[in-house]
């Protein structure tokens, strides 16, 4: 028999966490790992290995192919459908302390599309190899040019068979055109409300009235096309955050079942504004706090409110192919049809790339709408998003489900070959892993309630809670 | 019940002979045509060759492909145009005697596969044909060279092929690869446990040959229905079973977990065997939430839906095919009656499901 090799990571002081190259995980609690370490296994504890599919006899037989499936259904490859970021314009009529992309006023001239940009940007989602495509819409305020995102989405609607539009707008003003564009069953909203009144006055509006404003325009929104269609996600100030209470009350006012709680980018604006955003720890701490607030809500009032980022990695954890999120999958290589065009034709491989280089730190365009992609750049940037060779991810059980964020680490240290460890990328995603193995091997009632239904299950089955002899 | 096998009339000297019940003006020289209609019986003719059919509308048989037996005076009706299910039996013989066996197999075999390839060419457009038994791959020369002929002829046919999984070799790799996208191998799995496998087929070290053939399939990428009819024997094992999918046989494109059918030993061994899942649907929902959490495919056939909890029903399927279902008195005020799988022509209420209740 052989063992595929496992990672193992302690999850506290005596439970370690282990896992194979398939992302097929387990727990210990007792002497495991000293004895796999020492080539002492017993025959429990073979037995085991087998049962669970992490040990083969040859090559070929059913534990063997089992294996090289899930294995390479964990690998993210791509292909067949695309998710791009466009952005008409960088200006904006909101001044956000933390705005990552440094947005320009809303008087400013030279921020927007041309109409050649215009062409170009249609020309490059012609060219795509796919049927199938989702567009998002970024800025600035992209309803600033309503024009622009029309011009967009009849074109594409033409192009593609399958499409859907997102367009993330401040919902500061709204009328009766963009109105009528939100009516189409492919065009989605995505917003921001970073808490109660207060907070997301502090953090995005610094004005009352404005606040006002917006509250009034979500609502209106949310009337119009239903809260299936808007997504809203909260922002969180590290120097003041919101209680968590607080901040899931405002969103169930609006009727949100899901929020996704990010932390300030260190990016744009924020490096000057939000210091405390460089370190992980406060985050870790906040949004494990916020988690475990979350789920004994949901236990209190038997209503589900989702926390996205844990409930997809919980998902990543359980299954492959979960790949629909692009900040989170391995191998990450950036193409065409993952790309981000500014407001000025430059394509970069990730909105974060385009925030990095507007400070002007490190030049990440891999190309523009006029020469098409650079593939020497592309080729460059490629080794930098894979995590299997990574030689601390390589030790690391959560690998499988885990990803990269080269241009996260080029912003914080200049530099993609940081020890993990000491990166922002893997501290945080340490943390969130780490809670969703502790949460996925709770006994707590509280906890297999919310899991459960943020998985879209009964009951959670015990076979998701391996424990080694 | 829809009769399969149609009375028929034709001179006893012929052999038997495949032919189409033509939609309009004949195709091609194996179509026949309507001469003559009276009380009871349809004349056809096919060339030369005149033939009758009674007690059936025109409409009914309209496209059907039929196999005329002029020595025993039947018209096999081998596919029904206006039908999904439509199955040619390779063989009966078999080499497992499992407990819930539908069809239990006999000694002799009949090849049929110059019928089988003639029909086949005459089958609708883009038709699935199930192709069981007994254990086709019995005869896997035969039956793999009858694959390779249809496909020549016909390659927007695709075949549902059951068997027991017990006859595959390493050498049938590259045949596999080949015919990847046209073949759907449908292969019982009772139980991870190998005793408890052995035990429901009959026939000692299944499993152990089972499992590397398996394998196999997997290697050559081949699209692979696992199906476990749920037993007394093993319904409690069904959640281990799901684990032991996920691990080992995730290429499996969907796992089907079915009702017995109360036919052939399923009906000698009902008593003992079968497990009434409207009464205790546990392990079941135990075992769709693990596959659902891993996200591999799984479905539920020949459940009536007041059977199983609302919160899985969306997992069961119309699964009984078309001549062989049925619906209860009950059935006849339930609002899910048109999504429901129904019972086999063969259900018997009295020792049947406990919970039966219109919805």
């Amino acid at each position: 028999m052989q063992v595929w090799p496992l990672r193992f990571r302690d999850l506290d002081d005596h439970r370690t966490i282990l896992a194979d190259d398939s992302g097929a995980y387990f727990l210990a609690e007792s002497g495991f790992v000293d004895r796999y370490a020492r080539d002492a296994l017993t025959p429990p504890d073979e037995r085991f290995l087998r049962e669970k599919g992490h040990a083969f006899d040859r090559s070929g037989d059913l534990a063997h192919t089992g294996f090289l499936t899930r294995w390479s259904r964990r690998q993210h490859v791509g292909g067949g459908s695309a998710y791009v970021i466009l952005i008409p314009t960088l200006r904006c009529d909101l001044k956000c302390s933390y705005c990552q992309v440094s947005r320009a006023p809303v008087a400013a001239k030279g921020f927007d599309w041309s109409d050649e940009t215009l062409e170009r940007v249609l020309r490059v989602l012609d060219d795509m190899p796919v049927e199938e495509i989702q567009i998002e819409f970024q800025g600035g305020e992209p309803f600033l040019r309503l024009d622009l995102l029309q011009a967009v989405a009849t074109f594409a609607r033409r192009r593609f068979q399958r499409v859907r539009f997102v367009v993330c707008s401040n919902l500061q003003t709204l009328d009766e055109d963009i109105l009528a564009f939100l009516e189409s069953e492919d065009v989605l909203i995505s917003t921001s409300l970073d808490g109660p009144h207060q907070v997301h006055s502090r953090n995005r509006t610094g004005d009352d009235a404005l606040t006002d404003i917006f509250l009034r325009n979500l609502e209106q929104v949310i009337g119009l096309v239903g809260p299936e269609r808007v997504s809203a996600l909260p922002t969180i100030d590290m120097d003041d955050p919101p209680d968590p209470e607080d901040l899931i009350a405002a969103y169930e006012e609006f009727g949100f079942t899901s929020l996704y709680l990010r932390p300030v980018n260190y990016q744009g604006f924020a490096r000057k504004s939000h210091p405390a955003a460089r370190t992980s720890i406060n985050w870790n701490n906040y949004y494990r706090g916020f988690v475990e607030a979350l789920i004994a809500q949901n236990a209190r009032t038997g209503q589900v409110m989702e926390e996205y980022y844990m409930a997809h990695c919980l998902r990543r954890i359980l299954a492959p192919g979960m790949d629909s999120h692009t900040d989170l999958r391995n191998p990450n290589i950036p193409t065409s049809a993952n790309a981000v065009i500014d407001f000025d034709g430059q394509i970069y491989p990730s909105d974060e790339a385009r925030m990095l280089a507007r400070i002007r730190r490190v030049d990440l365009t891999i190309g523009n709408v006029s020469d098409g992609l650079d593939q020497e750049k592309l080729a460059l940037l490629a080794p930098g998003h894979i995590n299997n060779f990574d030689p601390d991810c390589i030790h690391c059980p959560y690998q499988p489900f885990c990803g990269t964020d080269p241009i996260d680490d080029l912003s914080r240290s200049g530099r993609i070959d940081v020890p993990r460890q000491d990166s922002w990328f893997c501290q945080r995603h340490l943390a969130v892993f780490d809670l969703a193995m502790e949460l996925i091997y709770s006994k707590d009632p509280a906890v297999e309630f919310t899991l459960s239904r943020w998985l879209g299950l009964e009951s959670l089955p015990d076979a998701l809670r391996p424990i080694a002899p | 019940m829809i009769p399969l096998r149609l009375k028929s009339e034709c001179d006893r000297t012929l052999a038997p002979f495949v032919t189409r019940i033509a939609e309009g003006e004949p195709r091609c020289a194996e179509d026949a045509t309507l001469w003559s209609e009276e009380a009871g019986a349809l004349g056809y003719q096919t060339g030369q060759i005149k033939f009758r059919l009674w007690d059936v509308a025109p409409a009914e048989v309209a496209g059907d492909v039929l196999l005329v037996d002029p020595r025993r005076q039947i018209a096999h009706r081998l596919i029904r145009a206006a039908s999904p299910h439509n199955t040619f039996l390779i063989t009966e013989q078999c080499d497992q005697l499992c407990l819930m066996c539908s069809q239990p197999p006999k000694p002799q075999h009949q090849d049929m596969f110059d019928h089988f390839l003639a029909a086949a060419r005459l089958a609708p457009p883009d038709a699935q044909i199930g192709l069981s038994g007994g254990e086709p791959l019995l005869h896997k020369n035969a039956l793999f060279a009858f694959i390779d002929a249809v496909s020549a002829a016909r390659d927007d046919l695709t075949f549902h092929i059951l068997t027991n999984g017990q006859h595959f070799e390493r050498r049938d790799l590259a045949w596999l690869r080949k015919h990847r996208a046209r073949l759907l191998w449908g292969i019982p799995i009772y139980s991870d446990d190998p005793a408890t496998h052995d035990e429901i087929v009959g026939k000692p070290g299944a499993f152990a040959q089972l499992s590397p053939n398996l394998a196999l399939l997997g290697l050559a990428g081949a699209a692979l229905e696992l199906r476990t009819v749920v037993l007394q024997q093993n319904a409690s094992g069904l959640p281990g079973l799901a684990d032991f999918i996920t691990r080992h046989i995730p290429f499996a494109a969907t796992w089907a977990i079915m009702q017995m059918e109360r036919i052939g030993y399923g009906r000698m061994n009902w008593g003992r065997c079968f497990y009434d899942s409207s009464l205790d649907f546990a392990s079941l929902g135990a075992a769709i939430d693990l596959m659902r959490a891993r996200r591999q495919d799984v479905a539920l056939y020949n459940f009536p839906l007041c059977t199983v909890p609302p919160a899985y029903r969306d997992f069961a399927v119309r699964s009984i095919s078309d001549w062989k279902q049925k619906y209860l008195s009950a059935c006849a005020s339930c609002s899910l009656r048109d999504d429901c799988a129904g019972f086999f022509e063969w259900y018997r209420e009295e020792d049947g499901f406990m919970e039966i209740w219109p919805q």
